[in-house]
């Protein structure tokens, strides 16, 4: 990907019509590989990492074109080590990072080197690891995560593509600190989850939404889809709903998922369209 | 030239090349965008489903807790919704990421990171003001190309062949012939580590020379590698001071690599290694927080450099104007050095002996130039001409070579009518929404 920037549209937007500003240049700080974005309507802030330099950066929410962050996480005592994804609890004001065998929780405020408030620790011992995709259930106090399991032989093969592994649904206790074992777990052929990227909560419902990619190592690979399950649901059990990528559906290959709960819109980012999909989607609202 | 108009496709996802054959020669185009749907009343119906049985052998048993709430026990259970989306937000035309100069079958071939294409225009290609866009002669693209957030590009000054570079996903080089166009298997591939980026071949050696952007380092190939050959040697570690590696260039001449660095740094275990070791990326050996962020930059190595050497020089500071440096060309000819500055929208000129905080000798910026957000450059050095990828606005821009401030272009290729803006999302790997403004956000 030749140009990193974060584009910014208004809601109604379509077609070839331009982004209202784009935040971009070397005074950002932002890298390639932003694989998950978040806004804070109570603090008006964006806040997305730098996997390359093992920061998170926070910007305004009027942030364009070579704006600094206001706030950069960096530093020996954070432990970050490269992740590219974050979620934001904007009720609790704290910034959830996982990182592979650990899942951080730093201050919303913290700025320079800060350690973390408390971590879910997972690898081997505790039989997961996540993969990046995240959401914080602030109402029923859960953190989700994507998870990939620790005995797959593909992991160990280093198989190529982004279909090994991130095929589970973890449910944690929003406070859990240390060796943590899921309360629950979404996971099997049922569920048809093989490789999740961004997740999404909507926390008042107790609804989670995932982006399925399939195979990224695809041009276009079948099996795509958008998932939506219960913050309740455990075991192998089909998403509530689905949004399938097929033509009927123009989805091709779902990225990222966010939700709009002022207009009950999904809005989905397709990796191989380069476009973003707006979905009218009141169920879960 | 002539210009024509012809209609494409009205659809908003509609890629504007899957539906025309290829001209050569600039049309005139419409767009008409689809109406925003209305869902009033054409909802699924809910439906409820038993609860299914818990099935996640890999953990034992006492990991899964009972649920502690079963809000949702009742509620819809695997629907399947036909439902396309209210909106797409998509640009329908090319965007350039990257160009090689073909002098021998004078062309100009650029990437279209947009559309994942590769386009070849007649080098001689100038789009009228009045024309929409331009058409290549000659379009590969399609799933069975591999082609996918094609940001690289070398063309084999004999063969004509084409390499393009796979930064994201596909993880694989590209490389087609002459004959190949539309959607055709490539002629060759080489899996490559992730995010490759720059891409130069050492001619005199049969050495072919790419990037990776994060763990940066530069990995070699025999020119004609395929498969799962694995590499010659590299350069990496933390001595390099590479950091963010982007565009990758040669002076074979002097025997030099020039690297152009964003700047995003981090501190690595694992030093240098050589051959099969190198091909799995070695992102696991980062030192937790000990992420930096240092002057974006252009580093300089020996060009049968290995292991984990320090640059022979850098260039780098406040006068340099470096702005997300992107891709680099060395005109040894010349003895100088060009610089996509993609974060600047200016084109950077400097000498290959350049060492350290220096400005260059020439840039080419400002509004008459039409430059923006330039991440592809290359020279034509049998016309004396300089051919600019910008990813910000639709067009490759042609100058004299020695072209200095804010000077028009010679010539200028536009894949997109005059006024269309160009969204520049590549790989968006995420979305989220501003619920103060109403606004979506979408990182690339």
């Amino acid at each position: 990907m030749a140009h990193p920037q974060i584009a910014v549209f208004a809601r109604l937007a379509k077609g070839g019509e331009g982004p209202r500003r784009l935040i971009f240049g070397q005074n950002t700080l932002l890298s390639r590989t932003m694989h998950d974005i978040r806004y804070n309507e109570r603090r008006d802030e964006i806040y997305v990492a730098n996997p390359f330099a093992q920061a998170i950066l926070t910007f305004r929410g009027d942030a364009g074109r070579d704006s600094k962050p206001i706030r950069i996480i960096q530093g020996p005592k954070t432990r970050l080590i490269g992740g590219d994804t974050l979620e934001v609890d904007a009720v609790n004001d704290e910034i959830i990072v996982p990182l592979g065998r650990e899942v951080l929780v730093f201050p919303l405020l913290g700025e320079g080197d800060v350690a973390p408030i408390r971590t879910l620790k997972g690898g081997d011992e505790n039989g997961w690891r996540s993969g990046g995709g995240v959401g914080v259930d602030n109402v029923h106090e859960f953190i989700v995560t994507d998870a990939t399991r620790t005995d797959d032989p593909r992991i160990q093969t280093r198989e190529r593509g982004y279909a090994r592994g991130r095929n589970s649904i973890l449910v944690f206790n929003r406070l859990d600190d240390g060796d943590v074992f899921p309360l629950r777990i979404i996971n099997g052929p049922r569920t048809g989850i093989n490789a999740i990227r961004q997740m999404a909560v909507q926390p008042e419902g107790g609804w989670v939404v995932i982006a399925q990619i399939s195979n990224g190592g695809i041009p276009e690979p079948e099996g795509t889809f958008v998932g939506v399950w219960s913050i309740y649901d455990d075991g192998d059990v089909p998403p509530r709903w689905r949004i399938e990528g097929k033509p009927g559906n123009i989805l091709k290959k779902p990225r990222g998922v966010a939700l709009n709960p002022n207009h009950k819109e999904l809005l989905v980012s397709d990796m191989r369209l380069n476009a973003v999909l707006t979905f009218s989607f009141p169920e879960i609202f | 030239m002539s210009a024509e108009t012809r209609p494409i496709q009205g659809s908003i996802i509609a890629r504007a090349y899957d539906y025309r054959a290829p001209a050569g020669e600039p049309r005139l185009v419409s767009v008409t965008p689809l109406p925003e749907a209305n869902w009033d009343g054409e909802m699924c119906s809910w439906a409820p489903d038993a609860a299914s049985p818990s099935a996640y052998g890999f953990l034992p048993a006492s990991f899964g807790a009972a649920p502690q709430s079963s809000s949702n026990d009742d509620g819809p259970r695997d629907i399947a919704l036909d439902r396309p989306p209210t909106r797409v937000i998509k640009d329908p035309y090319p965007t350039f990421s990257a160009v090689a100069v073909d002098m021998k079958n004078n062309e100009i071939i650029l990437q279209d990171e947009n559309l994942f294409q590769i386009m070849s225009y007649d080098g001689d290609t100038n789009t009228p003001p009045t024309a929409a866009l331009s058409e290549p002669k000659r379009v590969i693209g399609g799933h069975h190309t591999k082609i996918e957030f094609n940001c690289g590009l070398y063309v084999d000054p004999e063969s004509g062949d084409i390499y393009s570079v796979n930064n994201d996903t596909i993880d694989t080089l590209v490389i087609f012939s002459r004959e190949v166009r539309g959607d055709m298997p490539p002629t060759r591939e080489l899996r490559t580590p992730h995010r490759t980026y720059g891409i130069d071949v050492n001619e005199a050696t049969d050495e072919l020379f790419m990037t990776i952007q994060d763990p940066p380092y530069i990995i070699f190939y025999d020119k004609q590698a395929k498969d799962n050959d694995q590499p010659k040697r590299i350069i990496r570690g933390n001595k390099t001071e590479l950091a963010d590696a982007h565009g990758l260039s040669l002076d074979s001449k002097n025997g030099w690599i020039f690297v152009a660095n964003y700047g995003n740094a981090a501190s690595y275990r694992e030093q240098a290694a050589s051959g099969r070791q190198a091909s799995d990326g070695g992102g696991g050996s980062r030192i937790p927080g000990s992420g930096r962020f240092v002057p974006p930059s252009i580093t300089i190595y020996p060009i049968d450099g290995e292991g984990d050497i320090a640059p022979l020089r850098k260039i780098e500071g406040p006068r340099t104007q470096f702005n997300w440096p992107a891709h680099i060309f060395v005109d040894e000819e010349h003895g100088d050095l060009y610089v996509a500055n993609d974060g600047g929208d200016s084109i950077l000129v400097f000498k290959v002996t350049d060492n350290g905080d220096v400005a260059p000798t020439r840039f080419i910026k400002g509004p008459r130039t039409q430059i923006k957000n330039p991440t592809g450059i290359s020279v034509d050095t049998k016309n004396d001409e300089i051919v600019v990828a910008n990813m910000g606005n639709h067009r490759a821009t042609v100058f004299p070579r020695t072209a200095n401030g804010d000077v028009p272009p010679k010539r200028v290729i536009r894949s997109a009518p005059a006024d269309q803006p160009a969204l520049q999302i590549g790989n968006p790997g995420a979305v989220a929404y501003d619920t103060k403004r109403d606004e979506i956000l979408v990182p690339n």
